[in-house]
């Protein structure tokens, strides 16, 4: 009765030591050979221990995997689970790739009422069944809701919104082709439709990006020697990680921690104070420092608040790349001689912060200001929202631009009008997907409201 | 007049109305086998046209060509009636293209008259219609007019607008089913007793010029094609020579007499009630909504050859009289016309089709069915259609077999059963190719391969018809592959590409490659193959080549189309009880409301989620095995 094969996560959402992904459906066991090349013979009820891979054949994660024959499964069709670690980004990417081999994401109770259909459930169960349906759905929604409010949602109806408009011009030209009504240009659409792609494709990558995020932030800590980087390292970790010392240059090597703002990991470096030096141990350690800055999503870099500032801190500062940088005033304790303001002025930077390492005073600003950056600069224009472009939401972008993708070729062939249509209402429909929009059910109120149609 | 009689009843069908949609209804149920009555006011009202004397244009051309496919008749009337013929959208790709003709509207009518006439097993009965009999929630029969029962096993309206009609013209309202005919209120009255909804929808029609009066020289000449296709897959060929239409445009001086009229308006002075159509304004509408619009373009098509009148397609309005007068002649060309009759707006009742089954019977009363502007449509070939398929499922009924019902993918006559029962019809609904998602499967050259086995089956079409259909795909078939393995040398090619104006090529090419080339014809490339000419007539020429331009699009649509089908095949028990808790308040209503008979039509009401049809398939499910276990 159910032709499509359905994936879904199984266990809760969120980090967790296991994770337990279900598929089920006639295409399971060659979805399942076709993610765990290793997996042999599809015995039935055997666990086996096999290495995932996606499509560049790129190892996904080690896993437990079993199959299960239908109609001997829970579904009552071929099934396979598979335990893999559970954070969300294996997760996500073993889901992304069950779906690129044909299956599509569960809805709501959907394992438990293929189970019923297919008599694997007692008859008397059809409420609860049915109970069992609506709770997941009204989950799913506030999941859905928490996630789709503001940005993204604004942001997916805009652009069906503007594809909806597209179509229309399209359609009148058919539908109306007796009434004195200008053919839509070719041209216009197409470069419209250039620009959509544009915004489908930040929508689509934004779950890349989100992925990032929560793969972990990298902040390093980066400044002159003495001005208390290692202290605010500790300070910042809660914990006495870091040597500290009155001797300059006491740190040499590079030490890296985790640390949790907001919901989100960030990866901490100390790195060795910035100093002329003859001491090849100390300039080796000066140079890693440097290139973790480089490579690091924000640099925090930090000057002793209570002295001059360096004349050469600037050309520091512009090597980094000021956009990323917030500036730490330290030593706030001792009475702060520098303007944090004028000293962000003076350098460029995004920030400037005022602290004491010592007392712990300004800290928590601190971490405000690095999840701020940290959260919203990596990739510019990421907003708590998108980064909650999930999976299967990213399948629905990517199916929207593929349909765009070709419109834009159609376009440029000068194609039949009913043609390019088809691919506009693909995706505009691949975004209502997202949205959960009938978005060409409102194409005939659009095309009666917009134009002067009556033979 | 009575011809023999069945058991207990005088007919098996009886149609009310001998319009558009009760002319099919009749014909096709005699045709069936069953004794049928039609019963019109009066014999001159059969297949009228009371607004513009055409039939068919986009979408509507296709619902012609199924409705000639399944075995009805509106396709070889207007072949045979037609003056003028045009495939609209030649422009575009075949998909879309849809033939329209300029009817004889008197032809037409004394045609279908005929067709009627002439037909075993029906009647003709003259007389108002002033009730239903119905007996046991059943319908049993009609009384008519003077007194007499006449008992039938089903009954079939198709009233177009005469129910409680209210015709509009400026500051007069007066009853009328339409110009010169009084209405029908007692039918529409019983109807509503019998605990039908029953709400009002708005029409209207422009007004009709005296021909010599209009000086044609200065409009623009439309003529037909100069190969005219015909509806019919019956017609060899449109033999009768072809009229002209003009067209002329509206200009300000004509948008300011309207817009200085507007207190003497039905509509702006609010006594129409009803909804109108948006996608068929009057000109008041279309000057207030697009106030920047110079000019608006009229046609002005002939009613016939034998008539002079002038129908001014575009001007449709309710204004008073003498403002019709003095807007028609600020018209270029128009400025002495003389008008025959006059512009008017109707308003009158349907009954909301979410109270019938996609057989068209009623859901309150068994053996009465719906067809036409009584389900809230518009056009004459949206009733026919209907008129037919509500005639088809009465007769499977009284022979107790599976009813008729065409799925969205299949025609176009689908799509407009599926949108009456599953959609809130709030303005007259009209078919459009965007209505239809499957839209290039459901083409005007391809409607005997959808749906000629189905009139073959009823007995409605020879089985030679099918068979043909048969032979001629299997051609195409052959041609196609050998389209797609022999290749084109390069010199030929680049002859072809180069007359098209396509880009060259320096390898030899797949045939089937080349005529992918949106500007190569198959014409072009026919000469060029190596293999030789490919033998195929012209039908065939033209379906292997849509076949070929449009490969991928087609399969893609099949693709989707058969997710819809899994759906629509799920079927809901008639007396399913839709009171599930789990299901959310506002689908619950709105399944209560329209009672879907599949899940898929379930999962087309507005309101209705997913997850509600997973709920809905877990209870179904459960009907279904408690039947079984009750069976086993």
């Amino acid at each position: 009765m159910d032709a499509d094969t359905i994936v879904a996560l199984s266990t809760p959402p969120g980090e967790s030591g296991i994770a337990v992904i279900r598929i089920s459906g006639a295409r399971a066991l060659s979805i399942l050979n076709s993610l765990a090349p290793g997996f042999s013979d599809n015995v039935p009820r055997h666990i086996q221990k096999t290495v995932l891979v996606d499509r560049a054949n790129e190892a996904i994660d080690d896993c437990m995997c079993v199959c299960m024959k239908g109609p001997d499964s829970y579904t009552g069709e071929d099934m396979v689970e598979l335990s893999c670690h559970g954070s969300m980004q294996v997760v996500s990417d073993i889901i992304d790739e069950a779906v690129f081999l044909g299956a599509r994401g569960a809805g709501a109770g959907e394992f438990t009422r293929r189970a019923f259909v297919n008599g694997k459930i007692d008859l008397s169960q059809a409420e609860a069944v049915a109970d069992l349906i609506s709770a997941e759905t009204k989950l799913q929604r506030q999941v859905a809701l928490e996630h789709l409010e503001g940005g993204l949602s604004r942001k997916v109806m805009a652009v069906e919104d503007r594809l909806l408009e597209q179509l229309a011009l399209v359609e009148v030209s058919i539908d109306f082709a007796e009434e004195e009504i200008e053919a839509y240009a070719p041209e216009s659409v197409r470069a419209e439709a250039v620009r959509i792609a544009e915004e489908v494709k930040e929508l689509a990558e934004s779950e890349r990006a989100g992925r990032k995020l929560r793969a972990g932030i990298k902040v390093t800590i980066l400044g002159p020697r003495n001005v208390g980087k290692s202290m605010l390292y500790n300070g910042l970790l809660g914990e006495e990680r870091a040597i500290v010392s009155a001797h300059p240059g006491t740190t040499r090597d590079l030490l890296r921690e985790r640390i949790h703002i907001g919901g989100f990991t960030f990866f901490l470096e100390d790195t060795a104070g910035i100093a002329e030096t003859g001491c090849e141990i100390e300039a080796k350690g000066i140079s890693l420092g440097r290139r973790s800055a480089e490579m690091a999503d924000l640099v925090l870099f930090v000057l002793d608040g209570s002295g001059e500032l360096p004349g050469d801190a600037a050309a520091e500062i512009e090597r980094i790349g000021p956009g990323r940088t917030l500036c730490v005033l330290n030593k706030s304790d001792l009475g702060l001689k520098l303007n944090p303001e004028s000293v962000a002025g003076e350098l460029g930077v995004s920030g400037s912060v005022s602290i004491s390492a010592l007392t712990g005073e300004g800290l928590d600003g601190l971490k405000e200001r690095i999840y701020e950056k940290g959260v919203s600069r990596e990739t510019a224009a990421i907003s708590r929202e998108r980064i909650a472009v999930n999976a299967r939401q990213a399948v629905a972008f990517r199916d929207a631009l593929g349909a765009l993708e070709r419109l834009q070729k159609l376009l440029g062939e000068n194609a039949p009008a009913e043609i390019v249509s088809m691919e506009i209402r693909a995706a505009a429909d691949a975004c209502g997907s997202v949205t959960g929009r009938n978005v060409t059910g409102g194409l005939l109120d659009l095309i009666f409201g917009r134009f002067c149609i009556g033979k | 007049m009575f011809i023999k009689k069945n058991g207990n009843h005088d007919y098996e069908v009886a149609v009310i109305g001998g319009g558009h949609a009760g002319c099919e209804a009749a014909l096709v149920s005699s045709r069936m086998g069953y004794r049928t009555v039609l019963v019109t006011i009066g014999l001159h009202d059969i297949a009228r046209m009371p607004c513009n004397p055409a039939i068919g244009g986009l979408a509507k051309g296709q619902l012609v060509r199924e409705i000639d496919a399944l075995g009805g008749e509106m396709g070889i009337c207007i072949d045979e009636t037609g003056i003028q013929f045009r495939m609209l959208n030649r422009a575009k790709g075949p998909a879309v293209w849809s033939p329209r003709a300029q009817a004889d509207k008197s032809g037409y009518h004394r045609r279908m008259l005929e067709a009627l006439r002439t037909g075993d097993r029906l009647d003709l009965l003259e007389g108002e219609v002033t009730g239903l009999v119905v007996e046991r929630g059943c319908v049993a029969g009609i009384n008519t007019a003077g007194g007499n029962r006449i008992t039938a096993c089903k009954v079939i309206l198709a009233l177009g607008t005469f129910p409680n009609g209210l015709m509009h013209i400026g500051e007069e309202s007066f009853p009328g089913g339409r110009e010169g005919e009084p209405p029908s209120g007692l039918l529409s009255d019983q109807i509503a007793e019998l605990g039908i909804e029953r709400k009002r929808l708005k029409t209207g029609t422009p007004a009709r010029l005296g021909r010599g009066s209009i000086d044609f020289s200065r409009c623009v000449e439309q003529r037909g094609d100069e190969e005219p296709s015909p509806f019919s897959f019956r017609t060899e060929r449109i033999e009768q020579d072809q009229v002209s239409c003009y067209i002329t445009y509206t200009n300000e001086g004509t948008h300011e007499i309207i817009r200085s009229s507007l207190d003497r308006s039905p509509l702006y002075a609010g006594r129409i009630k009803g909804i109108g159509p948006r996608y068929c304004p009057s000109i008041e509408d279309k000057v207030v909504r697009f106030p920047d619009r110079g000019r608006h373009q009229l046609f002005l098509e002939p009613e016939g050859l034998e008539t002079d009148e002038i129908y001014i397609n575009g001007l449709s309005t309710s204004l008073p009289r003498d403002v019709q007068e003095r807007m028609i002649r600020s018209v270029k060309s128009l400025e002495s016309a003389r008008i025959i009759r006059h512009g008017y707006a109707i308003e009158y009742d349907f009954f909301p089709p979410h109270q019938i089954y996609p057989t068209y019977e009623s859901r309150a009363i068994g053996g009465l069915y719906f067809a036409g502007q009584v389900n809230g449509t518009s056009g004459y070939e949206e009733a026919a259609a209907q008129g037919l398929m509500a005639g088809i499922n009465a007769c499977l009924a009284i022979k107790g077999e599976r009813p008729f019902v065409l799925g969205r993918h299949e025609a176009y006559i689908g799509v407009l059963t599926d949108d009456l029962i599953t959609k809130d019809i709030d303005e007259p609904y009209r078919m459009f190719t965007s209505r239809a998602e499957h839209r290039l499967l459901l083409r005007q050259d391809n409607a005997d391969e959808r749906l000629m086995k189905y009139g073959v089956r009823f007995g409605l079409q020879p089985k030679r018809a099918w068979e043909e259909v048969v032979e001629r795909r299997k051609k195409v078939s052959r041609a196609h592959r050998r389209l797609a393995k022999e290749r084109v040398p390069a010199a030929a090619s680049n002859k072809i590409l180069g007359s098209c104006g396509e880009k060259k090529t320096e390898a030899p090419q797949q045939a089937a490659k080349l005529l992918q080339r949106p500007r190569v014809n198959i014409d072009a490339l026919e000469g060029a193959l190596p293999g030789g000419g490919l033998g195929l007539g012209r039908r065939e020429r033209e379906s292997l080549e849509i076949r070929v331009k449009y490969e991928g699009y087609i399969r893609r649509q099949r693709n989707l189309a058969d997710r819809v089908v899994r759906l629509d095949r799920m079927r809901i028990p008639r007396d399913f009880d839709f009171d599930i808790s789990s299901l959310s308040s506002e689908a619950r209503e709105k399944l209560k409301l329209h009672r879907p008979v599949t899940l898929g039509q379930a999962s087309r009401i507005s309101g209705v989620r997913t997850s509600d049809i997973s709920v809905l398939m877990v209870f179904v499910e459960r009907e279904k095995r408690k039947g079984e276990s009750l069976r086993g």
